[in-house]
């Protein structure tokens, strides 16, 4: 058994690699390259994108213009619909660039056949694949969301750990673990999980029949930026209006 | 959820590997705060160079559309007030044009009566002067025939009886 | 790596993802049928509820993915090793 699966790794697509990193050294600190030249890749693809979109700016918009200004009402409506019409406007670049980010990351990772290029140690993929980033992602959101209540509220936002009852107060303290954590996890799971089947299925069968999944990997990626955004902004929007009407979800 | 069977080979597989190198799934290092750094970089740069640029184009889109409606709204309006101005007066012109039809219509009816009406008259009067003269006529008539009436009347006499007892 | 704790990873690994995925499998399935209810009993808010359903989908499926990560963790991060 053991020797037929080396065979089939030997395969130029189909190599199953998890948890093997391309080292950076910086000073004294390890980084993870291939996570880096992805990143790079997805900040740069948007940049260039952003500056094609607004360096000619028309009031009747076409082509890039007119993708871009349907990306931003799209984050616009996602974020009005979670945060309100009175309060979404200053969150819109953070919640825009949360999502933009993470869905040009993962369809990167399932869209572009980065395995062609060889690496020393690891293989390019999503960004989103690597716990660094996903925790990085949802680190910055627990912050954001602090960072909305402790302005609008100022000390008075941790009156909330309080709500709705006293003893509520470790659970409330937990939340504030458990949110970053199933956000960060739950982005990576679905992503390495994707990148993993669609590894296992052109490992077994490295023609048409993972085509589905693949597809399925899309879709899943899609969506998984849309609920990273939207529970961004419910979290943001549950700091500013109190603990009330925020929903409760891990 | 394909995963569940899929996972079987994978373990499979990812065990085979581990004994070549020992895998670090959750590896944190200096990625995690340089990754941080340069998101908020990204938010800082995306917002400068996207959010806010292309969102001024969007509400100002957005103005110029309501501004648009607002200025068709009230030409809309300035229409719809010219259009029952010029009703109304259509109407009160339509009215004036028919009491003129009607007083036109009467007074041709009165000068055409009064027409007919003195026709008739001077008709009559030139009948009965046509009867006077037509009577007067007559009368000359029966009395320059009277004398010619006696002479007839006696050679009629003559003729049928005779001259000798005739006188 | 010990060969039982080996054994005992694979086989706890296979059994985080396949028990992680009874429950959502059970809801998804609801949440599903409700949603077809209410299309087919409102068919005017059919891409809304698609929208919802999406969404609650997908937090469905996380908990799936949590077992995943454990699994992940037992084979590729095995604290026992």
């Amino acid at each position: 058994m053991l020797d037929g699966l080396n065979i089939t790794n030997s395969l130029p697509l189909a190599a199953l690699e998890v948890g093997r990193h391309l080292y950076w050294r910086l000073g004294n600190f390890q980084i993870h390259g291939q996570v880096f030249l992805t990143s790079w890749f997805v900040i740069g693809l948007l940049v260039i994108a952003a500056v094609a979109a607004t360096r000619n700016v028309q009031r009747i918009p076409r082509g890039i213009q007119n993708l871009m200004e349907y990306a931003l009402e799209y984050i616009r409506n996602l974020a009005k619909d979670q945060i309100g019409e009175k309060e979404y406007r200053p969150w819109v670049p953070f919640i825009g660039t949360l999502f933009l980010f993470i869905f040009l990351s993962n369809w990167s990772g399932a869209l572009l056949p980065w395995k062609l290029i060889h690496l020393p140690s690891g293989e390019l993929a999503a960004p989103t694949n690597d716990i660094n980033t996903t925790v990085a992602l949802a680190l910055l959101t627990s912050l954001a969301y602090f960072y909305a209540g402790f302005r609008k509220r100022g000390l008075g936002y941790m009156a909330k750990y309080l709500e709705p009852e006293p003893f509520m107060l470790p659970i409330n303290i937990l939340e504030d673990f458990t949110k970053p954590l199933s956000l960060s996890f739950r982005l990576f799971g679905n992503i390495l999980a994707d990148e993993l089947v669609v590894g296992v299925l052109v490992l077994l069968v490295p023609f048409i029949v993972p085509i589905p999944v693949m597809l399925l990997g899309l879709f899943t990626s899609a969506i998984q930026a849309l609920v990273f955004a939207t529970l961004a902004g419910v979290y943001i929007h549950e700091a500013l209006e109190g603990h009330g009407e925020g929903e409760e979800e891990h | 959820m394909i995963s569940q069977w899929s996972l079987l080979l994978t373990t499979a597989v990812a065990v085979v590997e581990e004994v070549e190198e020992k895998g670090k799934l959750f590896d944190f290092d200096a990625t995690l705060p340089l990754m941080m750094i340069q998101l908020v970089v990204l938010v800082l740069v995306l917002d400068a160079l996207f959010y806010k640029p292309l969102g001024k184009v969007l509400d100002d889109r957005a103005d110029y559309i309501r501004g648009g409606l607002g200025e068709a709204k009230a030409r809309l309006a300035e229409a719809e007030e010219l259009k029952t101005k010029y009703e109304t007066e259509l109407a009160q012109t339509r009215r004036e044009a028919n009491t003129v039809i009607a007083t036109a219509k009467a007074d041709a009816q009165k000068i055409a009566a009064g027409q007919i009406a003195e026709t008739q008259q001077a008709a009559q009067v030139q009948r009965e002067q046509a009867q006077q003269e037509i009577d007067k006529q007559k009368q000359s008539a029966f009395a320059a025939l009277e004398p010619q009436i006696e002479a007839l009347s006696r050679q009629i006499l003559t003729k049928l009886l005779g001259a000798e007892l005739v006188k | 790596m010990n060969p039982t704790v080996a054994a005992a990873s694979v086989i706890a690994a296979a059994l985080a993802v396949g028990l992680a995925s009874i429950g959502p499998g059970i809801g998804q399935g609801n949440a599903a049928g409700q949603a077809v209810e209410g299309i087919a009993r409102q068919p005017e808010a059919e891409g809304k509820i698609r929208g919802t359903l999406i969404l609650s989908l997908a937090f469905m499926e996380s908990l799936t993915i949590y077992g995943l990560v454990v699994a992940l963790i037992l084979l590729f991060a095995n604290p026992f090793a």
